[in-house]
């Protein structure tokens, strides 16, 4: 699960890698900028996990100053203006390859964003402890009282509360109430 | 598709049939034989330029055109927001409610859930119809009343009582998140819900609460980057051409 930011002029090809991008897995969030002032702007509020430069590109700053702004583990793949031999890199793409080499080379990268997402979603159950704090909060009470009745405190309900949110996709106190009839962690007649 | 104002409305709608909504608010009638979008418009008094980018966002949603349709006069936004409201209140929130109602009619197994989801979906409706009778009867007035009386000689008296204790800032802090209880309804019932006998009734109110809750967001959108800033750039010009003693 990657964020991505191409930074490339050309129009044509700025389209054209937005297009298989959206079309590929693990890219989470798109973004596209065509002037290194907005390159550098995007760069700071985005803060892209891959960036995809192309190297005619006039970035303001160096190679190793741009890699210490982007976030930890970022990678930057340049897009080059000219052909590529077979054996080019994995972080050189370019502007001549064909659709079945970009995605290859793309994938490479991705897969590492990948494989740390998989091991941190994989449990969606939700825990007994939340499934104590979603009783309660269905029973209608508020944090404090769930924190109080626990012996936990209200900032500890608040972060279980969020996980739940996370976990069941679901928001409002009604919603989270209908999820624990439908799943018998409480009764109707306990609401009525 | 490429829309301009020379294309007929007809094959408007052929290419996208989810514009008939737009038409649908704006209350342009069909039976548009060979007019085109310029023709229609014209006849209906709606601004040519205002049609356009809602309908191209409506289509493309690629970029919004916030900054073009801030240019035209306040009302005509209200009166499509207005039409989406009695849309909403009327026609498709009632009927997602009445399919609910008959699911539960129906499927025996899946009643007692059924019965859960409606009362959800009451309380909703609830909640949903405050929210725009809010809207009705004193943020649209409210806004109405500021475009007359700025193009005024003189504003009336009790509205400017009423301005200079007011703006439409303080209904910003009120717009409540009317989008959240739908998006849980709908996931509760894509995810969390058995499986009901009846299938094509049941996948039907999905797809209408996927529809209306796709809607309600576009609404936000016109309403918070729209109206909301067209509206306090003309408190800003009231202010400004009857300063307060």
């Amino acid at each position: 699960m990657a964020k991505v930011l191409i930074a490339e002029t050309s129009y044509l090809v700025r389209r054209g890698l937005i297009n298989l991008l959206e079309h590929t897995e693990g890219v989470t969030e798109l973004r596209a900028a065509g002037h290194a002032e907005t390159i550098m702007q995007t760069l700071k509020e985005f803060s892209p996990d891959i960036l995809l430069l192309n190297s005619a590109v006039a970035i303001p700053v160096s190679h190793e100053e741009l890699i210490s702004r982007l976030p930890d583990k970022a990678r930057i793949i340049y897009i080059i203006n000219t052909p590529l031999p077979e054996d080019s890199p994995a972080y050189q793409i370019s502007i001549f390859d064909t659709k079945n080499r970009l995605s290859e080379k793309l994938s490479i990268h991705l897969q590492h964003y990948k494989q740390k997402q998989t091991e941190k979603e994989e449990t969606e159950e939700l825990t007994p402890r939340e499934k104590l704090i979603l009783k309660h909060v269905a029973l209608g009470l508020t944090n404090k009282e769930i924190a109080a009745k626990l012996y936990i405190s209200t900032h500890t309900v608040i972060s279980h509360r969020k996980n739940i949110t996370r976990k069941l996709d679901i928001k409002t106190v009604s919603g989270l109430t209908v999820y624990a009839i439908l799943n018998g962690i409480i009764k109707m007649e306990d609401i009525a | 598709m490429h829309i301009h104002s020379n294309m007929k409305m007809s094959d408007l709608v052929k290419a996208d049939f989810e514009l008939l909504a737009v038409l649908q608010r704006l209350k342009i009638p069909f039976g548009f034989k060979d007019k085109s979008i310029q023709a229609v418009c014209r006849e209906e008094g709606i601004d040519l330029n205002f049609f356009l980018s809602l309908a191209k966002w409506f289509h493309e949603r690629d970029f919004f055109p916030g900054e073009t349709l801030m240019n035209h006069p306040v009302k005509w936004l209200v009166k499509y927001l207005r039409s989406t409201h009695s849309c909403y209140i009327d026609y498709q929130i009632p009927r997602i409610e009445s399919e609910i109602v008959l699911i539960e009619n129906t499927d025996q197994s899946s009643s007692r859930n059924m019965k859960l989801m409606l009362n959800f979906f009451r309380e909703y409706i609830n909640e949903f119809t405050t929210h725009i009778e809010l809207e009705e009867k004193t943020i649209f007035p409210y806004i109405l009343q500021l475009e007359e009386n700025l193009a005024k000689e003189q504003p009336d008296s009790d509205f400017l009582k009423k301005i200079r204790n007011y703006t439409i800032r303080d209904f910003l802090g009120e717009h409540s998140d009317i989008e959240e209880k739908l998006t849980d309804l709908r996931n509760i019932l894509l995810k969390y819900l058995a499986p009901p006998s009846d299938n094509c009734l049941f996948t039907n109110v999905l797809i209408e609460i996927f529809r209306l809750g796709n809607d309600l967001r576009d609404h936000t959108i016109l309403e918070e980057n729209v109206l909301i800033p067209q509206v306090i750039n003309l408190e800003k010009q009231f202010h400004k051409k009857f300063p307060q003693e």
